[in-house]
């Protein structure tokens, strides 16, 4: 067993040792990782991004336009003194509207109007007959959306439409739900085969 | 002003964002190339602006006499891997890469594979058909777990058929819903945050 | 002295079910499901020297779940001779995508600049996926090693995403998203994802659109990519655990109902 291995096992159990109570040899793990990941992030982050897309582009002249974002992204740390804390709010505003404006077109394409048009073109088939499962789909959305729509007090047919909307959130939590297991448990075998496989040569 | 300008800024990259998206003109995809990479930058700064909050508030911890071993081990881990990657770089058999795989991946999933434990203790005492929906969402539920555990020879394909029904029609319409719901939801939030209605981003009012 | 409540003896079954089914090292066959095929035969009928983007859009704490689906993609793109460019869109992809194409690529002999290169990671995921549609060169000036773009010969080809024949997000969380309705919608790249079980009806939606090519998903999906590549791997040796685990929560599942319909509907468990 390698040191790496030997590390890595101990540090699992310290995790694991939490399904027992929460207890300071968990917390000192728990804290350990935090720690190795804010640093981890650090490291990358300098490395692939502000080096490349900044300081060495700088330091090889003519790419003087990237002053203004360096001196954009030096204006972050001013949010850690109260006085200057307000000066954030530029980098920051830069960062917010330009995901605003770029999501306005992809919302409104890609997501909403292919998504409704897809909910309304395989309704009908080759022959001309009414496609059951593609009738599913529009009834589940219809009747989901109006789950979701608060700006009327339910009753009549917007009551009825809100209910069965329930249903189809229930069987797509349901799957969800067995999704969730799934994945779940997939991990803690990952874990599993680590713990039998590398450490104890139990499984191969 | 304090307010102003940032919303000011935050208006005129939101429009011209929206803009260059559209157009295919050279000097549109010149400008847009140096707004994505000021992006990319600024948001590169906010990422080590969370290793700076990080490192405070453990300082102030640490001064104020709370949870000082752990603080320390959080530090010492945290001015680690900078250290490491300074000294001997980022390549395959760095020490880095060695802290990477040996320490933090094997704790971060653990600490994933925990929610399988609590998943098994969540299914036995609150996993209830207490009413017709809840029982919808426990069938649903079973149904998949049954037809994904399925083995060759012992599977039922009827099963199989019926939970990919379920998933790929009513399951899926329910999410198509949420999707458009979001989908609205962030268009409005956009549309706001451009006409400067939208102001909760700056904060309070100092 | 220890005591344990009815939530530790929960653990405890599970724990048991997990590693009596892996000490068993029986290796069942699984059905192959027609969303796994329709990935493998993607990959499998591009022409040889295609290039392809895989993007580790995920943290270390999937690992354990993303790395055999990770593998059985890679692994079958390296072996129809696909040529492949990784990336990062989540910071601790980064390592977890250089490590897995490194190691993939010795298994082939693939020769790192030629057959594969490994660019790293960027920030801003939409401004990424937007600035590689006008100019990879110029989102990525470097490759993960610091190695200018133009000493990259696979990369001398590429300018955009218009050399590109498909998109694959490794994925744990919401990224195939961001790819589909920026790079997918903008440029026309086509978007294929494995991910994580827990994300799949997340995206299910955008598979019936066909905005999402194709996903594979979980332990699951690996051991379905494993069969069809008639290969060994992480998911093939963890399917019998992970049906076992399955039947244990239902047999948990129908325990609770009857024990709470036996109490006259009183039990108000919590977790």
């Amino acid at each position: 067993m390698t040191t790496g291995t030997l590390v890595a096992a101990v540090l699992t159990v310290a995790v694991l040792t939490f399904l027992y109570r929460d207890n300071p040899i968990y917390k000192m793990a728990e804290y350990l990782l935090v720690g190795v990941s804010v640093g981890y992030v650090l490291v990358i982050t300098w490395t692939n991004s502000v080096m490349d897309l900044l300081l060495e582009p700088l330091s090889d002249g003519g790419h003087f336009y990237l002053l203004a974002p360096f001196a954009l992204g030096l204006l972050m740390f001013a949010r850690f003194h109260p006085r200057t804390s307000h000066l954030s709010r530029i980098p920051l505003a830069v960062l917010i509207g330009s995901g605003a404006g770029v999501a306005i077109p992809a919302m409104l394409g890609p997501r909403v109007m292919k998504q409704v048009s897809e909910s309304v073109a395989p309704l009908f088939a080759a022959g001309g007959s009414v496609d059951i499962s593609g009738l599913v789909v529009l009834v589940g959305l219809v009747c989901t959306l109006a789950y979701f729509y608060f700006s009327r007090v339910r009753g009549g047919v917007l009551g009825v439409a809100a209910k069965s909307g329930t249903f189809f959130l229930m069987i797509f939590f349901g799957a969800t739900f067995g999704y969730t297991v799934m994945s779940r448990m997939s991990t803690l075998i990952g874990r599993m085969e680590f713990l039998l496989g590398d450490v104890l040569h139990l499984v191969r | 002003m304090n307010r102003r300008l940032p919303q000011l800024i935050c208006g005129l990259c939101g429009v011209l964002m929206f803009l260059l998206f559209f157009s295919n003109h050279p000097l549109a995809k010149a400008v847009n190339q140096t707004a994505l990479d000021y992006w990319q930058i600024i948001a590169a700064f906010a990422l080590l602006v969370g290793v700076v909050g990080f490192a405070r508030i453990h300082l102030k911890g640490i001064r104020q006499g709370s949870d000082i071993p752990f603080r320390v081990v959080g530090l010492t881990g945290m001015a680690a891997m900078p250290a490491v990657a300074i000294i001997w770089g980022i390549g395959g058999d760095s020490p880095f890469m060695w802290l990477f795989e040996n320490v933090q991946a094997p704790m971060q999933s653990t600490v994933f594979a925990l929610l399988a434990f609590f998943v098994a203790s969540a299914s036995f005492r609150g996993f209830r058909a207490r009413s017709f929906q809840a029982s919808v969402l426990l069938g649903a539920a079973l149904l998949v777990l049954l037809s994904r555990s399925s083995l060759e020879g012992f599977s039922s394909s009827i099963l199989s058929d019926l939970a990919d029904w379920l998933r790929n029609n009513p399951s899926m319409a329910a999410r198509r819903a949420i999707l458009i719901g979001i989908g609205l939801g962030s268009l409005t939030t956009s549309l706001r945050v451009l006409l400067g209605i939208e102001r909760t981003w700056l904060g309070g009012s100092r | 002295m220890i005591s344990l409540s009815t939530r530790h003896w929960s653990f405890l079954g599970l724990f048991v079910v997990v590693v009596v089914a892996m000490l068993s090292g029986f290796r069942p066959d699984i059905p192959v499901t027609s969303e796994t095929r329709k990935l493998f035969d993607y990959i499998d009928s591009l022409p040889s020297g295609s290039v392809l983007v895989v993007s580790f859009d995920h943290e270390a704490s999937a690992l354990p779940e993303i790395r055999p689906l990770a593998q059985a993609v890679v692994r079958h793109a390296f072996r129809k001779g696909h040529r492949l460019i990784g990336l990062a869109l989540m910071a601790e992809g980064t390592v977890i995508g250089y490590r897995l194409m490194e190691q993939t690529a010795r298994e082939f002999d693939r020769t790192y600049g030629r057959d594969y290169v490994y660019l790293g990671f960027k920030p801003q995921n939409i401004a990424t996926m937007l600035s590689m549609g006008e100019s990879f060169s110029q989102t990525f000036p470097q490759d993960y090693f610091g190695a200018p773009y133009d000493q990259l010969d696979l990369m001398k080809g590429v300018n955009d995403y218009r050399q590109v024949a498909a998109v694959i997000s490794i994925t744990d969380g919401n990224m195939p998203t961001y790819w589909i309705e920026y790079a997918g919608a903008r440029f026309g790249v086509r978007i294929c994802s494995a991910m994580t079980a827990v994300m799949m009806t997340q995206f299910d939606p955008y598979v019936s659109s066909g905005q999402l090519y194709s996903l594979i998903g979980g332990l699951r999906g690996a051991a379905e990519y494993e069969r069809l590549l008639a290969v060994g791997g992480g998911g093939a040796r963890g399917m019998l655990a992970q049906s076992a685990s399955h039947i244990y929560i239902i047999v948990l599942v129908i325990i609770g109902n009857v024990l709470y319909f036996r109490t006259g509907r009183k039990g108000r468990g919590t977790v």
